[in-house]
Formats: structure tokens, sequence, C-alpha cells
């Protein structure tokens, strides 16, 4: 055949063009961005299990631009995103002259220089709640300003409770009795579901077992108390629920608080470890259910309140976009009396510093009572270093968990592969 | 004369090699260059580095993790979606080439919404058909009593997890290949089938012995993008429940590199696995090609 003679060989340029020019379609192009240096400010806010703050914003920034003549523009992000939209927006010099930070990895950029120190501003911290203040502090700086806290309970159908005469458990024994009461009693809802891809509905486990999730010895070295006895009690029990007692489902193993929150608000969970701000995220989705849930908070081993993970966000400046000024007044406009107590009352999180804590929950709508009681007398925060954005970031809990609970590994053998990762990663590995 | 003939190729080619260079030559060459550094968050706020040779290829080819999960992921994935996508694809184009022309406009349009279907959007499609409470799989499973009603986590097995994705990619896959081979079988000679025919040749002999020979140059096309495409499968990884956990076994390469260099932040480390990654696929495809080609020749 004539067509034998083009084709006899193949030369290497040609091979290397194919293989770039298919991988050509996974790559992006650079972007040259210009959010920096004009006279609009770009502000990133966190989104996902908050009710919507379009309107908030609308009004916060009408008014800051008729106080100081500047432009804001809000976009707002997943949080899943978050981490990596930031790295990216460091390396292209993109950045958002303002950024809403979850307080765990606030230190990690911290550290890493992209911050700007506001502690030459004036900043009050002792003002502010101090579990939260406390991630945004590195040795003497201040590199965020705490906006509102969030804290985690128990978020329960209260007309269900009544229907089947169920009372609120005081201690693990009792909240296992009624998530077994409740499976029995309503056969085609989850009666409390065990998320695996939700790390901070697991930290309570270990410290309500009397655990640590690290801490960092004199000698500098962390250790992670994970693998102790008393977290492998909570956590066993947690994961327990699901495995043993059947109170959760299969599929939960590859929720996220997200996932966790549309079942409620899809009547198909009765109980869920949720956050403050997600009964008005689920009233918005489901109206039916107004009146219909209520709170607890988390309930110790023997009674008493078991520790839950307070999170929340700073705000934060970034360094070198030319705008730190309005940055920092922008910061000042949203941490302020006015606006963070109306997105405290918009929202359900509770407002950055302490003394307006009570102001808001006095006035809140009462399901926010036993959130308030959980922020101020069992809460508890991840290890401020900033190497604890990597353990979040390589998802090292949630590995834990999904791995118990799609019985691939013992709560031993699972919690001695996450307590070595930890100390890997604090220690610097 | 000469002189001039051998130029125009290249004069001609100059802008495409422009845009290439640009877009392509500069980032790979940044890549390279960023396995060779300590790079990590701070290195990326500030833009300065140290060289720290092949440390980061050193760190990489000693981990257990690239021999037992990434690597070997990436390549029993690719083989089966590849082989799986050239076989399903060509036995579209054989439909197709059977067909009608108003048939075949109706059944190549549907076969192309396959493709036009992002991989992102796809991927969802894929996840919620394989819900595991209330996915479309789990109940009609449970209904026919093969699965027990408390459900399985498929996503949790690392097979069932990559026949998902497999199913996905050669979804998203196929309908290149069929109207590839297709255009292909549409220059087939007629009389070449007749004869075979004629000869008591059966379908697949046909199919054998007729179409493919002269088809090998389409087939070895086809073959090597979708070996590329396959090895290098992002999204339909990633957003699979458990496919962006660091240390999870269901991760490939490319989606180790960036969980490596996003969530790691060592992007260093990431690059050295894209650099791993590329050369892996320039093998391949060269010996690929080459081999195809001898085979050719030699007949």
């Amino acid at each position: 055949m004539g067509r034998r003679r083009t084709h006899e060989y193949v030369p290497l340029p040609a091979a290397a063009a194919l293989v770039l020019a298919a991988a050509a379609c996974g790559t992006a192009g650079g972007t040259g961005g210009d959010a920096s240096g004009g006279d609009r400010l770009l502000v990133w806010i966190m989104q996902g299990t908050n009710p919507d703050e379009t309107g908030f914003f609308e009004a916060a920034n009408t008014a800051f631009t008729d106080e100081t003549g500047i432009e804001v523009e809000v976009e707002f992000v997943p949080w899943q995103d978050a981490q990596n939209k930031l790295s990216t927006a460091i390396a292209g010099g993109t950045m958002p002259d303002v950024a809403e930070l979850g307080n765990t990895f606030t230190p990690g950029f911290a550290d890493a220089g992209v911050l700007r120190d506001l502690s030459g501003h004036g900043v009050d911290t002792d003002r502010y709640i101090p579990g939260l203040m406390e991630m945004g502090q590195l040795e003497d700086g201040v590199y965020g300003v705490p906006w509102y806290a969030s804290i985690r309970s128990v978020v329960y159908r209260s007309d269900l409770f009544e229907e089947h005469g169920l009372e609120v458990p005081g201690d693990w024994d009792e909240l296992r009795e009624t998530a077994l009461a409740l499976s029995e009693a309503e056969e085609d809802m989850i009666a409390l579901p065990v998320p695996g891809d939700a790390q901070y509905s697991v930290m309570p486990w270990i410290w309500g077992g009397g655990g640590e999730i690290a801490e960092q010895g004199s000698d500098g070295v962390w250790t992670s108390g994970v693998d102790s006895e008393q977290a492998r009690e909570g956590i066993g029990f947690f994961t327990g629920l699901a495995l043993e007692d059947g109170t959760s489902t299969t599929g939960a193993v590859n929720w996220n608080e997200i996932d966790v929150m549309e079942a409620v608000a899809e009547e198909k969970a009765a109980m869920a470890i949720l956050g403050s701000a997600n009964p008005k995220a689920i009233w918005e989705a489901n109206p039916d259910l107004e009146g219909r849930i209520d709170a607890f908070t988390l309930p110790g081993p023997d009674g008493g309140y078991m520790p839950s993970f307070a999170g929340g966000s700073l705000l934060s400046v970034f360094e070198g976009t030319g705008n730190e000024e309005a940055a920092w007044r922008y910061v000042q406009h949203l941490t302020g009396e006015e606006f963070a107590m109306r997105w405290a009352e918009e929202t359900g999180f509770f407002p950055g510093e302490a003394d307006r804590v009570d102001v808001f929950s006095a006035e809140a709508d009462p399901i926010l009572e036993p959130f308030a009681v959980q922020l101020k007398e069992a809460s508890r925060g991840v290890p401020a270093t900033p190497a604890w954005t990597q353990v979040e970031a390589e998802k090292v809990l949630v590995g834990m968990q999904q791995s118990i609970l799609n019985r691939e590994a013992t709560v031993e053998e699972a919690t001695t592969r996450a307590a070595g990762e930890i100390e890997r990663i604090l220690n610097g590995g | 004369m000469r002189g001039r003939r051998a130029l125009l190729p290249w004069v001609l080619l100059t802008p495409a090699l422009g845009v290439i260079g640009l877009l392509l030559l500069f980032p790979l060459g940044r890549i390279v260059w960023l396995s060779f550094r300590e790079y990590r968050l701070r290195d990326l706020v500030s833009g300065e580095s140290d060289f720290v040779g092949l440390a980061n290829y050193a760190t990489l080819l000693t981990d257990p993790y690239l021999w037992r999960v990434a690597l070997l992921n990436t390549v029993l994935f690719a083989a089966v979606a590849v082989l799986t996508t050239i076989v399903v694809g060509t036995l579209a184009a054989l439909l197709l080439a059977a067909l009608r022309p108003a048939a075949r406009v109706f059944v190549v349009s549907c076969v192309m919404v396959a493709w036009a279907m992002p991989a992102v959007s796809g991927t969802y499609v894929w996840i919620w058909i394989f819900d595991v409470d209330n996915g479309v799989v789990a109940q009609a499973l449970t209904s026919l009593g093969l699965l027990d009603p408390s459900g399985y986590n498929w996503f949790a097995d690392r097979l069932a997890f990559y026949a998902i994705v497999t199913l996905n990619v050669v979804h998203g896959g196929f309908p290149f290949v069929a109207v590839t081979v297709l255009a292909g079988l549409l220059t087939v000679p007629r009389e070449l089938h007749e004869a075979a025919r004629i000869d008591g040749a059966g379908a697949w002999k046909r199919f054998w012995h007729v179409t493919f020979p002269v088809l090998r140059p389409v087939f070895a096309v086809v073959t090597v993008l979708s070996t590329i495409w396959d090895f290098k499968v992002f999204a339909q990884i990633y957003l699979m429940p458990g496919g962006d956990v660091g240390g999870s076994r269901m991760l490939n390469l490319g989606v180790w590199s960036y969980v490596r260099s996003f969530g790691h932040n060592d992007y260093g480390l990431g690059a050295a696995i894209a650099v791993l990654l590329t050369l892996l696929l320039l093998v391949i495809t060269v010996f690929y090609l080459r081999a195809l080609f001898r085979e050719d020749g030699l007949r």
C-alpha cells in the first residue's frame, strides 16, 4: 500500500507534542488579576452552612461606601475550596484585600506571612472570646479580628420527642437510648447521623472521653492523645451508634456538615450535631420545620456537658495589596457594634466579642440558648499552631472516622494511625 | 528550491508553536523547576525558595504510597478505561455505520451529548446515581433483593470506586472514539467487504481482517489520546466521596499531586509527582506509537 511510506517511524517530537496537547486540556492559563491597588475593596466571605448573606452585605457595604467613599465588592467562597483558592490567589497575586478566615487556618496563613500584623492598630485582644482570639495571634502579632463564633451542639426534632414522650438526654447512655427509641419509633428516619466527612462532629467525642487532640510538651514536641484510652472510648461510642446501634445510615460515611444539615431540613434526620447558624438555614430551606426543632447542649459521658469545637471566623487584612488601610477600616466596620450584632441576629452565629455574646443571647431566638451554654461552658479549640492547617487539609480525622465507619479499621487501629499522622505533621515531618 | 520548501512548514507552524510555547512549555518548565526546590506556602508568599536537588524525587520514589496506591491506581485504571472506551466506541461506530443517514444523525446527536457534558456535572450525576442511601442503583438492587437494605458504601471499596470512575470516564470518552472511528469506517472501500463476504468471512473476520488493518492509524490515534486522558483524570476522582482525602487509597497520580501541593502546601513535591506523570505518559506514548507503526511498516 502506498500509504505505508508516511508512517514508517514516529519522531519523538510528534509524540511529545501529542502528550503536551492533550495535557493542555488540564492546564489553566495564568490570570493577570487586578484585584489589588484599585479603589474597590475586594472581600472574600465564606459560604456553606450559614444562611443567605447577600442582604446583609448589601446593607453593610452601602453604609461603608457612604461613610468612606470606598466601593466594596464581596465574593462568596465555599468553605471546602477556601484554602486552595487562597493559595492559588497568593501564587497569582490576586489576593483579596480582606478575607474571612476560619479560625483553624488563620495561624497557617499568618505564619506564611500573607496577613498584615494588626497589632499596631490597637486591637484590644482582651475584648474577644479567648479561644477565637488566640487563633489570630502568633507571637506578638495580631493577624485577625474575631468576627463571629460558631459552636456545635445537637439540633433535634422537638415535635417527635414530644410525640414519643422522649426527654432531652443528660448523658451518653441516655443519648444512646433516645437514639435507639427514635430509630424504632420513626422507621424511615435517621435517628442520629454519624457523619464521616465532618471532623468537628468527631472532636467532641475525643474531648468528651477525656482525651486531647494534641498537646505540646515543655520540649516543644507535640503528642497526640487521639489514641489514648479516653479518646478511644469517646470515638468508639460515637461510631458505635452507627455500627452497632444502627441509629445512622451507611451513606452518612460520605456526609459533611452540609449533608447532615440537609438531612434535618428534608425531615430525614431526627437529631444531629449541628452549628448554631444551622437552625436558621434549615428554616430557610423548609419553613414547615419552624417551631418543630430545638437544640440541646452536648451531654458529657456521665452528665454535665461535653466540650464542643468552638469554630468561627476572623477577618484578616492581606499584606501587600496596596489597600491595607482601607481594608483595616472595613474590618473595623464589620466587627463594630452595629454590623457585628446585626450579623449575629441574621445568621445565628455568636458575636466575636465576649461581652456581646450575653447581650445577644438574651434577645436571640430561644433555640440559641443551648448553644450559648455550650460556647461559654464547654467549648474547645484546636491546637493553636500553624501546622494544624495541614492536619485539616490532609483530612486526618476524616480519614480516621471514615475508616472506622467503613469497618476497614478498628477504633484502635484508626486512632493509632491518626495520632501518628497528627504528630508527624505538627512536629514538622 | 529545496531549502525553501523545507523552511515553509516551519514558517506555517510558527504561530501554533508560539502559542504552545507560551501556554505549555513555560508552565511545564516552571513545574520542572519547582520540582527541584523546597517550596512551601511561605515560599509562595516571599517568592524565594531553595534548590534541593533531587530531594523531592527521592522522597517521592521511596514513598510506599506511590507504589502501592497512586501509581497502581493510575496505571490499572487507565488500562481498563482505555480498553473499554475503545471497545465501546468502536461498537458504537459500527452501529452508526450500519444506520441510515437520518437515524445516524439522531444517534450521533445523542452520543455527542455525552461528549459535551462537562466532567464536573457528569461526575455529580454519577455520584447521585450511586448515592449510598437513595441512589437509583442502590434502590434498584435493594428492591431486587440483591442488596441489604442497610446499603453498601461502594465509595469506600477501591474496586467499586474505580468501577464507578470507569463508567464515568468511558461514558465521557467513548463518543470521541465512536465519531473518529466512524469517519474512518466510511473510507473503507465497500468492495473489500463485498469480496470478503463472497469468500465467506463472518462479521468478526471482516472487521478483524478488513476494517481493522485499514483503520490502524485511526486506532493508534484514539488509543494514544485516550491513554493520555485516562492517565490524568482529575475531577472524576477528586469530586467523588473519599477522592480528596489525603492518605485515602483512592487517589491517582494527578489527584495526589494536587493534594500534595494544595493540601500539604508542598508545591515542590507536588510538582515532582506531576513531572513523573508527564514522563510516564511520554514513555508510554512513544512506545505505543512506535509499536503500532512499526507493525504497520513491516506488513
